[in-house]
């Protein structure tokens, strides 16, 4: 390995201009970051957090206002060519001409970096074989399913053999069985020995599965880090979660604050169907006591349920707001993510929030 | 399966500047030959402007002062010219898309000279207008225009052409990197080439236009070319005008292409 750090920020800025008399948008505030050659790094927050941001600075395509990085042991301003070569980017958008073929893509790539003809072709060939994407090698990239040109794309990041590999949110978009056969790549790609892969991504699974460290990252600046587990162990005790039917809020409310051991009590109501989120330090010692009391108040429920912490718990806790509240202001206030042409992922609030919610009962599961 | 992705480096890193310029040339080209309309109407159009303008306007050759002997003759030049102006104000728009889908993302972020970006595009637009040029000449013999300056003229018009085609597609393609904007750019085009069309020789002889337009179309790149076209076209070549307008044609070309170039480094700066 030439450098132990794949990655060494130190308080990066990134301001916007805000545009007609409005105030900039600071899209990175400070945001400090490192990351072990050889690992897999997610960098996790909700829209809007300044997570692409991040990645554009780091793959050269934005300078950062203020603040130091080094990617691949090169000054990402003044040695930016040398960090070019030694990177491989996949942004958000597609990165393929969708006129030409997967196999076109891949050579014209190699041909850019200075390989010959034909080894251009091999190189386009072992990579398609790699992808699984030999079949579809000479059709249109537009014709393509959105997982096999997100895997086109993710091919086209490795064709120089990078030391550090950048995926911004490679999974967005895609179903669910698409999904977990990116994630099934990026695992094998986790086991090549001297790659080092920095993934963003506002799914807390996805960031739970693949990240050997992550940042946890809120409002331009790394709220957190640490790995996934470490992460969670620090935080002590469980999740209580009771479904309730046609709930009197308030009455829930007081009912709850009267059981011993139960903190932080939330409760959602949305039409005939509500639910209860606290957090205990004993969660199978609250079960009981809480189904006492609320039967006792005649609030009627249904299924209750412990969940050690997630990351989402995790997250509440730094960012000190939710992840759907963060989320949703950053769709409403227009993300600092999106790059300054208007090309945000292009998500909306709707689509974020409900899987974060998805996800969210699957980590707890 | 490990050793498939790091085995050494295949490549070395970054191509020479010729060698990627060459594969952005040849990128474009695939892009085009597969999008068959835009082929097609970039074919077409001219037919209907030979055919249209021919028919409409021959009766100009019947006034006095017109000059020339034959309006078809007189007006293949223009078309020429016309028609690389037409194609350059698309230039842009493969930009614009690029940038839109994040195709320009992976090119910046890979050590891909910008220059060979801007350069690679313009090289494939040239060849675009050179098929279309003697495209514009056959159909234009076809419809009875005859070029009694020979293959010489009509290399000489092929290249004025060019220059012209330099100069308005970088023109396009600066618009497109500093707007990024499809909208904006086919407006900003549409703006300038219809007026540029009439404001010059292209369609009417000099002595027949009216006083001012005469002074606006001196100043016009569109009339420098026509000019160019139709003397090394003609039996009588005046040399000189060929080289005093072929120099402004030159300076203007590369100051705009210089230009588009900047503007591709403004375009980065602004991420």
């Amino acid at each position: 390995m030439p450098t132990q750090l794949a990655v060494e920020a130190t308080g990066l800025i990134k301001t916007y201009p805000g545009g007609r008399g409005r105030p900039d948008v600071r899209a990175l505030d400070g945001l400090t970051l490192t990351v072990p050659a050889g690992t897999v790094h997610g960098l996790l927050g909700p829209n809007g957090a300044g997570k692409s941001t991040t990645t554009r600075v780091l793959t050269t395509l934005s300078r950062a206002s203020a603040g130091d990085a080094r990617v691949a042991g090169h000054d990402v301003v003044r040695h930016a060519d040398q960090v070019r070569r030694s990177i491989g980017y996949v942004s958000q958008g597609t990165g393929a001409d969708v006129l030409l073929t997967p196999r076109e893509n891949l050579a014209m790539t190699a041909r850019l970096r200075g390989a010959s003809r034909s080894a251009s072709l091999d190189r386009a060939g072992q990579l398609l074989d790699r992808f699984g994407l030999a079949d579809a090698a000479d059709r249109r990239t537009g014709v393509l399913s959105g997982g096999m040109r997100r895997k086109l794309d993710v091919a086209l990041g490795l064709v120089d053999a990078p030391q550090v590999l950048f995926l911004d949110e490679p999974t967005t978009g895609l179903d669910p069985e698409a999904r977990a056969s990116m994630w099934a790549e990026i695992r094998r790609l986790a086991g090549e020995d001297s790659l080092t892969v920095v993934l963003t991504t506002h799914y807390l699974e996805e960031a739970d599965r693949l990240a050997d460290g992550l940042s946890i990252i809120d409002r331009g600046r790394v709220v957190a880090a640490g790995s996934p587990d470490e992460l969670k162990a620090a935080f002590a005790g469980d999740t209580l979660t009771v479904d309730l039917v046609e709930p009197d809020a308030v009455l829930v409310r007081s009912v709850a604050a009267r059981i011993a051991g139960l903190g932080d009590v939330v409760v959602h109501v949305e039409g005939p169907t509500g639910r209860l989120v606290a957090r205990t330090p004993d969660g199978p010692a609250v079960v009981g006591p809480t189904i006492a009391a609320l039967q006792a108040a005649g609030v009627r429920h249904g299924a209750v349920g412990v969940s050690r912490p997630t990351l989402d718990d995790v997250y509440l806790r730094h960012a000190g707001r939710s992840w759907t509240a963060a989320e949703s202001a950053a769709t409403s206030s227009g993300s600092p993510d999106a790059s300054p042409d208007g090309s945000s992922d292009g998500s909306s609030p709707h689509d974020a929030t409900g899987t974060v919610r998805v996800e969210r009962s699957e980590v707890a599961r | 399966m490990s050793a498939l992705v790091q085995t050494g480096r295949p490549t070395g890193g970054r191509a020479s500047w010729a060698t990627q310029t060459a594969e952005v040339c040849r990128r474009w080209t695939v892009d085009l030959v597969r999008q068959p309309w835009g082929l097609g109407v970039s074919v077409i159009q001219p037919v209907i402007w030979i055919v249209l303008f021919g028919n409409v306007f021959e009766s100009i050759a019947t006034v006095p002062g017109f000059g020339a002997g034959d309006y078809l003759t007189f007006l293949v030049p223009g078309i020429l010219m016309m028609t690389v102006l037409y194609s350059g104000a698309w230039a842009g728009t493969g930009f614009i898309e690029d940038i839109r889908s994040g195709v320009m993302d992976r090119l910046l972020s890979s050590p891909v000279h910008r220059s060979s970006l801007v350069a690679g595009q313009l090289a494939q637009q040239l060849l675009m207008a050179t098929v279309q040029g003697v495209i514009v000449l056959g159909i234009g013999w076809l419809a009875g225009a005859r070029y009694d300056g020979g293959v010489l003229g009509l290399a000489v018009a092929l290249v004025a052409s060019l220059l012209l085609a330099a100069a308005f597609c970088s023109l396009s393609a600066a618009v497109a990197l500093l707007a990024r904007d499809q909208t904006a750019l086919i407006g900003i085009s549409t703006i300038i080439v219809l007026p540029a069309t009439f404001l010059s020789t292209a369609l009417m002889p000099v002595a027949l236009l009216p006083d001012w337009v005469e002074t606006v179309a001196r100043y016009n790149p569109l009339t420098w070319a026509t000019e160019i076209g139709r003397t090394a076209m003609s039996t009588d070549v005046d040399w000189g005008l060929v080289a005093s307008r072929g120099a402004l044609l030159t300076v203007l070309a590369a100051v705009v292409a210089a230009w588009s170039v900047q503007a591709m480094r403004t375009y980065q700066k602004s991420l």
